[in-house]
């Protein structure tokens, strides 16, 4: 496993609270913008896609690579981030 | 119909035939759902709960069942007429006889099944098989009966 990057460590150690979207781990600039033109603009709109997907990954990965054209490494690394925050805080 | 004028409900219950793990139908699911099963249709068209099920033995059985058997009967007839002279020669002409009757219909329906679209003539056709088998077997039966008469005399004799 690769190792977590600062902006995931620094996610998974607080509650999300109002954080945009950009605030997750693997959602730049471009992915979310896009994230934002569909709605998605606070990181907890993303958690409760993640929640109502049943924080199933392939089910979570197919989703970000359809609404926002994630690749393989950023929809890994939003997973990986929501999943520790969740198994953390929720 | 379109997988967008199905219910939920409806997509719920596709996605559980494919066999996909899912989660709650909602506006944000809805679409990865439908685009989800539209892969799935690709791969495996034939639904699992279709009651019109595709059986490949029907298929490559189909015959023209008009002259076939008709050329078939008189070969049988052909071979009984030769069986009853020989001795020697009967069990030979007896297993060509059969062989040559599953030979034919092997091409038949190979040749048959390409041509044509799938028809249900296929239990027909067994029917028939099975009555052509049955007078092969009484007239092996006959023949047998009589060389044994034959085989007694000489017996006899001494």
């Amino acid at each position: 496993m690769s190792s977590t990057s600062q902006k995931h460590k620094d996610f998974v150690a607080e509650p999300m609270g109002e954080k945009p979207v950009g605030a997750l781990a693997g959602i730049g600039d471009a992915l979310g913008g896009r994230l934002e033109e569909k709605g998605f603009d606070k990181a907890y709109v993303v958690l409760g896609q993640f929640l109502v997907l049943k924080k199933d990954e392939e089910l979570f990965r197919d989703w970000l690579k359809d609404t926002c054209r994630a690749n393989v490494k950023q929809q890994g690394d939003c997973y990986g981030c929501l999943k520790e925050w969740c198994d953390a805080f929720l | 119909m379109s997988l967008s004028e199905k219910s939920d409900e409806e997509i719920s219950k596709l996605l559980a035939e494919y066999g996909i793990k899912h989660g709650p139908i909602v506006d944000s699911t809805r679409k990865l759902y439908e685009r989800k099963l539209e892969v799935a249709m690709e791969n495996a068209p034939v639904e699992p709960s279709s009651d019109k099920t595709y059986y490949r033995e029907e298929a490559e059985e189909i015959t023209y069942i008009t002259y076939s058997p008709v050329r078939q009967e008189s070969d049988v007839l052909k071979r009984r007429g030769n069986i009853e002279p020989d001795e020697d020669e009967e069990s030979d002409q007896e297993t060509e006889a059969p062989v040559q009757i599953a030979n034919r219909t092997a091409n038949h329906s190979a040749v048959r099944s390409r041509e044509l679209d799938r028809k249900s003539g296929g239990s027909v056709w067994k029917v028939i098989r099975l009555l052509l088998l049955a007078v092969l077997a009484a007239a092996l039966y006959y023949a047998y009966c009589r060389v044994l008469k034959n085989e007694e005399n000489p017996f006899n004799i001494q």
